[in-house]
């Protein structure tokens, strides 16, 4: 074996080369989605569960204006205790973490961050693989297991539907309603402050306990209830860094 | 009573062949109708759902990549290592290997929600997700196999003639069977690896979290892998004449497992050891349901038991390991072992669910038992992959560690007796 080139030298190079390429990409691992610096709106919600009576319109709302599956909820209302004999709930949409896992683990990059910090999803290119699922630690995602044709129960009562509605077969979850900020910018609007630019859940929500809006704006009301409030956010020791937040229920706020 | 079976039955010919044909024949039909249920109707004909959203199917897709690792470390061992001898062997393992991914594959393509788009992820890369590295790896892994499968293809009868030069072109891969080979552990060692680390890196799954997750699952797949192609040569040589091996070979693979086994077991006893001695919320739960939970069974006796600890003396020691039918028994339960691991791992994992309300600490259960449409669909990949088996057996000689590869060139010259070890 007089080779030039041998098999050793073939796997020193070929690791070599493995290596660096490797290093490189773990060193350039996009930054998630911490875009403050460039200027780009950073949207968030902040959720006071003194105000939340758990009626649920919120649910409603989003399931007629995103068109869901009835067997799908985007924004569930969960109990989350008791406080002076008085129940707590605790709405739970899509946190949008600024560090995702589903985003992290998707293997077709068919859940992706917006430069607005929104966690989007690409519905015509997500396979159906469930990964995401397994990923998240809020349950915030649905998979689509039965087609869903005919009429949305909740339309029109609450709503009209803005998007198309998903195909079976592929993971779907709350947007943000990205569809209301994107078209209320293009017109004018500021969204969590025009109805028309707000989440839907935001807008139904009888008694103003959801509120949304820009956290680059510290003039914002986001911004300013953060400000004033002590507010936490669920599972903060996963270090997920989500943009939706809480306000504890505090029994002297409560209304009777 | 057998002469007036025969004459009753003058022109058909029934033998144990047909019978065992006809016998998967009818599994791949119900598979096939599961199937179309499946693409017609939905995945909602399972019992998955959004908190156990992987199931028997998936335990089935790692089970056959684990088991076909015998491939990948067989043929380091042949063309890389240098330990020509167990050519023949590597040779089974390539085939098996072969069988294996394209089992995954099929099983994958009945659990992803849109089939029709399996190729998105050769296209839009997330190269943070190792479900995406996974595919990758799968993907080009099998190009590998089937190109190392090529020599064994040729023979085919037909091939040769039939298509002489096409024939000819196959066996000719041959000359490149190292190169395979480095091609082939690397991408092996990736996603292999990856599979564990796949479940290892989701922070939401405390009994998953972890990094020897990647290690066991190497492991245990290098050692499955080995096994099954071990335990499928010698019933092989049981069920009919067409296989023939080289026992002193078999034994001599069969003690490297024996040490692998100690190893393995080595990591999964600390694996469980130190997670039991940790509270940590969800990971001792999702241990309780392996050590005392539904799983307990699954642990105990498929996964510790039967498929860890008695091979492994059984193989150690020289008595049972030098006796055939031990030998056979004790890779067959290996093989059993590492399924049981897989499916082991993903429902502790899945089972149970985690709290994300504040100052919840109350974790809860659910259960998942594999739907109708789910046992059968997944019973017709088995069906399919030991359908393919059994024909190469037959009309490949995928088992017949008589053929010595250097010669197969030359029109394959069948040495008079075994290749002396």
């Amino acid at each position: 074996m007089t080779k030039p080139f041998g098999r050793r030298d073939f796997l020193k190079i070929a690791a070599v080369g493995a290596t660096a390429a490797t290093a490189n990409r773990i060193m350039t691992r996009a930054g998630a989605s911490e875009n403050s610096a460039s200027g780009a709106r950073q949207w968030a919600m902040v959720i006071d569960q003194s105000k939340c009576m758990g009626c649920g319109y919120c649910t409603l709302a989003c399931q007629a204006h995103n068109d869901s599956n009835p067997d799908i909820q985007w924004n569930r209302v969960l109990v989350a205790g008791e406080v002076a004999g008085r129940t707590v709930y605790l709405p739970r949409p899509c946190m949008h973490c600024a560090k995702a896992p589903c985003v992290e683990v998707c293997p077709v990059r068919a859940s992706f961050y917006r430069q607005d910090g929104i966690v989007m999803m690409d519905y015509d290119r997500c396979i159906g693989c469930r990964y995401c699922e397994t990923a998240c630690p809020y349950e915030a995602r649905s998979f689509n297991w039965k087609a869903f044709d005919g009429p949305n129960p909740v339309v029109p009562k609450w709503g009209q539907p803005e998007v198309e509605r998903r195909a079976r077969g592929v993971v779907e979850k709350c947007s943000f309603c990205h569809q209301r900020i994107d078209r209320g910018l293009s017109l004018g609007l500021e969204p969590g402050v025009d109805a028309d630019a707000t989440p839907a859940c935001c807008v139904a929500c009888p008694t103003g306990a959801r509120v949304f809006g820009d956290l680059s704006d510290p003039q914002s009301q986001v911004s300013q209830l953060l400000s004033n409030n002590q507010a936490y956010r669920l599972r903060e020791d996963l270090g997920t860094e989500p943009r939706v937040y809480y306000i504890a229920a505090d029994p002297t706020k409560m209304e009777a | 009573m057998l002469r007036q079976l025969r004459l009753k039955l003058p022109n058909l010919p029934i033998s144990p062949w047909i019978l065992w044909l006809g016998f998967l024949g009818v599994l791949l039909l119900a598979a096939l109708i599961g199937g179309m249920l499946i693409f017609w109707q939905g995945l909602w004909l399972t019992n998955l759902t959004d908190r156990v959203p992987w199931g028997l199917w998936i335990a089935i897709d790692l089970s056959s990549i684990a088991l076909s690792a015998g491939a990948f470390s067989l043929c380091a061992a042949v063309y890389l290592i240098g330990l020509k001898r167990y050519e023949p062997i590597a040779r089974t393992a390539t085939f098996v290997g072969l069988i294996g991914y394209t089992m995954a594959m099929l099983s994958l393509l009945l659990d992803i929600g849109r089939p029709d788009r399996f190729w998105h992820a050769l296209v839009y890369w997330n190269d943070h997700s190792l479900l995406w590295e996974v595919t990758m790896c799968v993907m080009l892994y099998l190009t590998v196999l089937i190109l190392e499968s090529m020599p064994i293809f040729a023979r085919l009868d037909w091939l040769k003639k039939r298509f002489p030069r096409i024939a000819d072109r196959m066996s000719h891969v041959h000359h490149y069977a190292p190169y395979l080979a480095i091609a082939g552990l690397a991408l092996s060692s990736l996603h292999q690896s990856s599979l564990g680390g796949m479940y290892g890196v989701l922070k939401a799954r405390p009994i998953w979290y972890k990094p020897e997750m990647t290690v066991l699952f190497m492991l245990s797949a290098i050692i499955g892998g080995i096994a099954l192609t071990l335990f499928a040569s010698m019933l092989s040589v049981r069920l009919t004449r067409r296989a023939r091996t080289n026992d002193l070979l078999l034994e001599r693979v069969a003690h490297f497992l024996a040490w692998a086994l100690v190893a393995y077991v080595y990591f999964r006893f600390w694996d469980a050891f130190a997670q039991h001695y940790t509270y940590d919320p969800g990971r001792t739960e999702g241990l309780e349901l392996l050590i005392s939970g539904p799983l307990s069974f699954n642990f105990w006796v498929l996964e510790v038991l039967l498929g860890a600890l008695i091979p492994m003396v059984m193989l150690l020691s020289a008595y049972t390991r030098r006796h055939p039918f031990w030998r056979m028994l004790a890779l067959g339960l290996v093989v059993i072992g590492v399924i049981a691991y897989r499916w082991d791992t993903n429902l502790s994992g899945l089972l149970v669910v985690m709290p994300y309300l504040p100052g919840q600490q109350t974790i809860s259960y659910v259960s998942y038992v594999p739907s109708l449409v789910e046992v059968v669909t997944g019973m017709g990949v088995i069906a399919y992959g030991l359908l393919a088996f059994s024909l190469g057996v037959r009309y490949l000689n995928v088992v017949d560690h008589r053929l010595a590869t250097e010669e197969r060139e030359a029109a394959t010259v069948r040495l008079p007796e075994a290749v002396p070890a």
